[in-house]
């Protein structure tokens, strides 16, 4: 029987942590519960959303601590009012996706362009181990280099190693204003147009591939991001244009739709090569499906088919081109390959765990097999230095 | 003057890399025990003050040339500081590792141009080397062979002998000389270098002499006694023409004194104090009684040593107001040449050329003249100047070092021609004859070479540069 | 000199001592023997001479003579001499350029020094996914001027870039002026291959943000050389920006400058740049570099926006009526990038250049959050006056950044009260909130301040992560973690150590 617990504070948290026998999946808004993955079942399901809200935010430091269970999209609405953001903006932000969550699938959206991800805006955190030990590492200031960066192995561990409570994430100002020029652009033509836009000097916040478009957002003040949009619809020629505000709002939202999509028989898979292997591996993806491709970044998300030999071969693919590649939601029940062939650092990921996780009791089956399964005895299998 | 003991094995100290290691440290001071110096002796050693002014940043690594070759921190501008405070608290003997990392110095002070903190290493290491000098035997061939530089380089008329047989010699020399000396054993590597580097030389150029005065055009700006130099006289004897002419045509007269001989630069750089003292005091007396506004050089070595005449002879009551007043007229031509530029005379008649200038270390570093060469040049109309990757890195000549060092050397020059090979330029231009014959050494006959004041000769004669055909 | 040499932490002796489990050290012929079989000859350094040179790196108060120093040549090469010392289990501490400023790259007692400083190629410029791939040596500046030709550059700056080493970059997390907007190492590399303490190679990280796993590659990036030798990284660049523009202004007070960085944060205008200079290290710069910058000022700014050409004009007269409202008394706009230079020179001459006006000094650096700037200069400032000594100030006041330069005398003996000022105003920016470092790291010299910042169970995790990487405190052992050894020895207000009370401390 799997039981459910929600936390409402960092003591609550190490508490359950520390009573709860057995193994436990952490549990944000349950948007990405079919992401990487498929987690074996679980004694304890940790529900973070009992955790949620500002713990502070310092808006002249432009810093903000906030609980790990606090969903993005309140969390912008709070900064918004200080115009303040986060400058991320993953796709299932949307579906009410908490930060912690975000964080530990290493979620990004099109501004990654400019800003990366939450890793790269994450200054601070407070996370709980298997053991109970509550561990603090980062501070509440942008620079600062003392003691190692723990806060980054949750970045993208899926919900193994550790409980994130808490992050601090360092905050930008809200831009005046958002312009997006579309240029319509076959798939194959989007690396040539990227480049040219890149090559130009407006400094685009993102630049997407979607449904026949290649989008580009510029931000900035009032006078200069308009000004740049027009430049960059001129260099682009004729058929690139301005949109109009809700023309822009709509697709972008048309963009983020396509990533967070579900369907029955389809799984999401998601990858990143270097931007000049991203045509040809796209191209490769032959059966691939509502593509939307950042040509700068060289990561794209798709869906295939949910067949188990599409989807290594995918893996394959992409780990063939120098990439990586996680497998995201799938059609419930499909057993399907979350991870490509395991890297040499795989070991590193192997010493890791056993050393803040020994009995694997976070998130069991979440890096498989990159992480393996403890065997019958309870003991990790292939934990070597 | 104390010498100071330095007692254990003599060991080769030919100063090759790869040598066998120094000896085991400072146990070997032996009985005497460090003095109030350390391992230096009282002569001057290298002032506390200006060793304490390191703080060890590693700002001048990049630029140093054998750090840039061996990535070595004892063979890095703050690894030799970091050395002679070791030796003054007595930490290290001299013999041995030391006097290796020193000699392996090429002294082109990119280090002190590089340092934020205002270390003046020119100091240090000239304050060193008669160190060494004088508490460091060194091994029979390697005194033989620096004796030989030294009773060879600053005498004109042994010069022009060696030039003579040079001449001859290298119209002679059978093609097979060149396999047969690339597979000459190391230990000679520094003969065979010093082969290499005799310049191709007419007989005729080799025996003209500058006339005594050659009267400025025009009115007259002043009196300007020119250094003829010892190698440039002989090897480069074109340059110091040029030099009078471009002189002449802006209004000055020109007195190049028949009597005077080596400024003794060669020999201050690599430590031989006393020598370079006396070679100091003639020729200070040589333009005293020229009675010169000022003392024109167009040898970036000379000019750097003559401008330090003063700090020279400091210590010496009857000469330490002369050397100064001497010092303080020395100009490099460029300076000369630049400052007329604002009211030029002679007018420049266009060059069209893609000229690349090299930076010789002492006058970038040690004189900190960068600008003025350039504006001299691209007050020539026509001349396109390249900026020179890695300009700062000696190529390898460093007066004397190429023939001590040759390995050091000729790795500097492969790595110095290469880049000047990349700027795809017609013509290089550089202010130091040592350059010059170290820089043709690796770049063959790829390029045409000249001192930037023969293209601006070239220029206001309205002729074709020498050797660009 | 002798008597300021702190003993490593890591003498294989002491039964306090990480890696106590390991055979005993073997030192001598037989270590520099197997050296020479991975080697050249004269790539193992044995000599004395050579060693010693070898003894600090840019934090000279702390030294010690390696047992050995070797140069490979390649990653290969590299990797070789790890599973030597892994072979012998003999420690060994990784060396860049020797630029660190927290005595990261000190040596270890009976430790090799393995210096990277052969590895200098730039082994790729891929201008059409703007990156580049180099060896660890290759000094900061040399990538973008690899890159320059194709409008291209990589943006962490440190002051020293000139000198220091990606590798070095890497293992510090370093930062520069230009951070404030483009962020620090960490946001600029993107895949690193790592010879591991048992010599075997790994990638980390990939070629673009997307990451499956957790993120090592951040993980490693500023563990100061503790969790592996970096052997190749694959760095971001950005393009060049259309427009720069840079004011030098000088303003009447500290405070006043301190208000004007306020207001551009609030005014929603993020420079690529903001730093503070007060008139001690503007006097100290001036005289070294003759940047131009006001010597009598009591403190002054330099802000540099950059970006495309219609964004920058219309915040730089945003930002110049800021600094006038401010009361700027003067306010110097560079019109050419040579002139721009110039300024940028003054400023990052400073550190060193402070040499010319104090025969010794101590660099620190420590971070508050920026609203507590003014906060932390006042207390500075009395704190130096009670202590009887000078402090220069020069900081990325963007990003609350502090480095106060204690200015001292060895030769007066101030060189105590002078280290205990200076760890007081690193343990004061903890206290308002802040850090120990902002990018110099922590090294030997703050291993002891920790604690002030992190809980025993804090560093006792981050303990755990080493031996996840390195069982056998083979990596630069000593450094970050507060050791009894290290500490214990420490004057001041460290003991008795409050991991010792929490009964941790065995281990560390
Ligand atoms: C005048 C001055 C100004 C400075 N300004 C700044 C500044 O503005 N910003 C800033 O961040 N820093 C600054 N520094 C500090 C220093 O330059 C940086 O920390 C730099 O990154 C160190 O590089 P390095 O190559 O000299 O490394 P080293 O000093 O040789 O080593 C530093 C650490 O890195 C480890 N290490 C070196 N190479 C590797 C490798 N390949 N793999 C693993 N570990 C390795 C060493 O073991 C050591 O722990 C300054 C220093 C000076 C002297
Ligand atoms: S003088 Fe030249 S070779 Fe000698 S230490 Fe300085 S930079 Fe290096
Ligand atoms: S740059 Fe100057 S202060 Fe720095 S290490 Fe070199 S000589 Fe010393």
């Amino acid at each position: 029987m799997t039981d459910t617990i929600t936390p409402r504070s960092l003591d609550e948290l190490r508490d359950a942590v520390i009573d709860r026998p057995g193994t436990i999946r952490i549990a944000g808004a349950g948007t990405a519960h079919d992401w990487a993955g498929t987690p074996e079942p679980a004694d304890t399901v940790l529900d973070t959303t009992g955790l949620s809200g500002i713990v502070t935010h310092n808006p002249g430091d432009m810093t903000v601590e906030v609980w790990a269970g606090t969903p993005f999209g309140a969390l912008q609405t709070d900064l918004g009012e200080h115009h303040q953001r986060v400058a991320v903006d993953p796709a299932r932000a949307a579906e009410g996706a908490t930060l912690g969550g975000l964080f530990a699938t290493a979620d990004a959206g099109p501004r990654s362009l400019q800003y990366g991800s939450l890793r790269d805006l994450v200054i601070g955190a407070t996370i709980v181990l298997a053991d109970g030990t509550v561990a603090r590492s980062g501070g509440h200031v942008i620079k600062n280099v003392a003691g190692y960066d723990l806060t980054k192995l949750l970045h993208g561990a899926q919900g193994t190693l550790g409980v994130l409570a808490r992050l601090v994430l360092r905050l930008h100002p809200t831009p005046q204003v958002t312009a997006t020029v579309a240029a319509s652009c076959e798939r194959s033509a989007m690396a040539g147009l990227a480049r040219r836009v890149a090559d130009s000097p407006v400094e685009p916040t993102a630049v997407e591939w979607h449904a026949g478009r290649l989008l580009s957002l510029l931000e900035g003040s009032e006078s200069g991001a308009e000004a740049r949009a027009r430049r960059l619809a001129e260099i682009l020629g004729s058929d690139a244009a301005v949109l109009a505000p809700d023309d822009a709002t709509q697709a972008w939202e048309a963009h983020a739709a396509a990533v967070r999509a579900r369907s029955d028989d389809r799984a999401v898979f998601r990858f990143g090569v270097t931007p000049s292997e991203l045509p040809r591996v796209l191209d490769a993806l032959e059966s691939a499906t509502g593509v939307t491709a950042s040509p700068r970044t060289g990561v794209a998300t798709v869906a295939l088919p949910a067949d188990a030999d599409v989807v290594a071969t995918a893996h394959r693919r992409v780990a063939e081109a120098g990439g990586t590649s996680t497998l995201r939601q799938r059609p419930a029940g499909a057993a399907l390959p979350a991870f490509g062939p395991a890297p040499a650092s795989a070991t590193v990921l192997r010493a890791v765990a056993a050393s803040l996780d020994p009995d694997q009791r976070f998130g069991r089956g979440r890096l498989a097999p990159w992480l393996p399964l403890p065997d019958q005895t309870g003991q990790p299998t292939g934990v070597s230095a | 003057m104390t010498t100071h003991p330095t007692p254990g094995p003599t060991l080769d100290f030919s100063s090759e890399r790869g040598e066998k290691p120094a000896p085991e440290r400072a146990d070997l001071l032996g009985g005497a025990g460090p003095s109030e110096f350390g391992s230096f002796d009282a002569h001057h050693p290298p002032a506390q003050e200006l060793l304490d002014d390191c703080v060890h940043c590693g700002f001048c690594l990049p630029t140093c040339p054998t750090y840039a070759l061996w990535g070595e921190e004892m063979d890095s501008p703050r690894g030799r500081i970091y050395l002679m405070e070791m030796a003054e608290k007595g930490e290290i003997p001299l013999e041995g590792s030391f006097t290796t990392h020193i000699d392996r110095c090429l002294g082109c002070m990119a280090c002190v141009t590089a340092c934020p903190s205002g270390v003046q290493y020119d100091r240090l290491l000239e304050a060193t080397r008669p160190q060494i000098e004088r508490n460091v035997p060194r091994s029979r061939s390697d005194r033989w062979f620096r004796e030989a530089i030294f009773a060879l380089f600053p005498y004109k008329r042994r010069l022009r002998a060696a030039s003579l047989g040079g001449a001859l010699y290298q119209r002679l020399r059978p093609k097979s000389m060149d396999k047969l000396l690339a597979r000459v054993p190391e230990r000679f590597g520094r003969l065979v270098a010093m082969e290499s580097l005799l310049p191709p030389v007419s007989v005729r150029d080799a025996f003209r002499r500058m006339p005594e005065r050659t009267p400025g055009i025009g009115p007259r700006r002043g009196r300007v006694g020119l250094l003829t130099g010892c190698v440039q006289d002989v090897f480069f004897h074109p340059v110091n023409e040029a030099t009078a002419r471009v002189l002449a045509a802006e209004g000055w007269d020109v007195i190049a004194p028949r009597e005077q001989a080596c400024c003794g630069a060669l020999g201050l750089h690599a430590g031989r104090e006393a020598e370079a003292i006396e070679r100091a005091k003639k020729l200070i007396a040589v333009f005293e009684r020229a009675q010169v506004d000022t003392i024109a050089t167009n040898v970036a070595g000379c000019g750097s040593s003559m401008k330090e005449y003063g700090e020279l002879l400091a210590d010496d009551p009857e000469w330490a107001e002369r050397a100064a007043a001497f010092a303080a007229k020395v100009r490099d031509i460029s300076e000369v040449v630049d400052e007329t530029l604002a009211d030029a005379r002679a007018r420049r008649h266009p060059i069209e050329a893609r000229v690349v200038y090299h930076d010789a270390c002492h006058l970038g570093h040690a004189q900190k003249i960068r600008s003025e060469p350039r504006r001299v040049l691209r007050a020539i109309p026509g001349v396109e100047l390249l900026e020179l990757p890695e300009a700062e890195i000696c190529c390898g000549s460093a007066g004397i070092y190429n023939m001590l060092q040759p390995q050091a050397a000729s790795d500097l020059g492969h790595r110095k021609a290469g880049n000047i090979r990349g700027t795809g330029a017609d013509l290089l231009v550089t202010a130091n004859p040592g350059c010059l014959l170290q820089i043709r050494k690796y770049l063959g006959a790829d390029l045409p070479m000249l001192h930037p004041i023969q293209l601006v000769d070239a220029s206001i004669r309205g002729v074709r540069p020498p050797e660009m055909g | 000199m002798p008597e300021r040499t702190m003993e490593a932490p890591h003498g294989g002796t002491g039964n306090d001592a990480p890696g106590a489990a390991t055979p005993p050290v073997a030192v001598g012929p037989e270590l520099a023997r197997a050296f020479r079989d991975v080697l050249p000859a004269d790539l193992v350094i044995t000599d004395e001479v050579g060693r010693r040179s070898y003894e600090c790196d840019g934090l000279t108060g702390f030294r010690q003579i390696p047992a050995l120093v070797v140069l490979p040549r390649d990653a290969d090469e590299v990797a070789a001499c790890v599973r030597v010392c892994a072979r012998h289990g003999v420690p060994f501490v990784a060396r860049g350029a020797g630029t660190g400023l927290s005595g990261g790259a000190m040596p270890v007692a009976d430790g090799v020094v393995i210096s990277l400083q052969k590895l200098r190629r730039i082994l790729e410029i891929d201008v059409e996914n703007r990156r580049a791939v180099l060896e660890p040596g290759v000094y900061n500046l040399e990538i973008s001027k690899a890159a320059a030709p194709y409008g291209l550059y990589y943006a962490p700056d440190p002051s020293s870039q000139q000198v220091c080493t990606i590798g070095g970059n890497v293992a510090e997390n370093s930062g520069g002026a230009h951070c404030l907007k483009y962020g620090f190492t960490t946001n600029h590399v993107l895949e690193m291959e790592v010879v591991l303490a048992d010599g075997s190679v790994v990638t980390l990280g990939g070629p673009t943000g997307e990451q499956a796993g957790p993120d090592l590659r951040g993980l490693f990036i500023g563990s100061e050389g503790t969790l592996g030798i970096c052997t190749k990284v694959t760095v971001r660049l950005l393009q060049t920006p259309e427009t720069v523009r840079t004011v030098l202004a000088d303003f009447p007070s500290i405070e006043a400058a301190g208000d004007t960085v306020g207001d551009i944060v609030d005014a929603a205008i993020i420079p690529a740049a903001v730093e503070m200079m007060d008139s001690l290290s503007m006097e100290a710069s001036e005289a070294a570099t003759g940047a131009g910058l006001t010597v009598d000022a009591p403190a002054a700014l330099i802000i540099e926006l950059d970006g495309p050409a219609d964004e920058v004009e219309a915040e730089f007269s945003h930002l110049t009526a800021i600094c006038e409202r401010h009361g700027a008394t003067r306010m110097h706009v560079p019109a050419e990038a040579e002139e721009r230079q110039k300024v940028w020179k003054g400023r990052k001459a400073a550190f060193a250049a402070v040499g010319r006006i104090s025969p010794d000094y101590i660099v620190q650096d420590g971070v508050v959050p920026r609203t507590r700037l003014a906060e932390v200069l006042t207390r500075i400032a009395e704190m130096g006056r009670d202590a009887g000594l000078r402090v220069a100030n020069v900081f990325h006041a963007g990003d609350g950044n502090l480095h106060p330069l204690v200015l001292y005398s060895e030769a007066a003996g101030e060189h105590d009260a002078a280290e205990k000022l200076s760890t007081d105003i690193a343990e004061l920016c903890v206290e308002l909130g802040g850090s120990l470092s902002g990018e110099h790291g922590i090294g030997t010299d703050k291993a002891c301040s920790m604690p002030r910042m992190f809980s025993s169970d804090d560093l006792a995790v981050m303990h755990r992560v080493r031996h996840a990487f390195d069982p056998d405190d083979r990596c630069n052992p000593g450094k970050v973690f507060p050791t009894p050894r290290l500490c214990g020895e420490r004057p001041g207000p460290y003991r008795p150590h409050p991991l010792e009370e929490a009964g941790v401390i065995e281990r560390l």
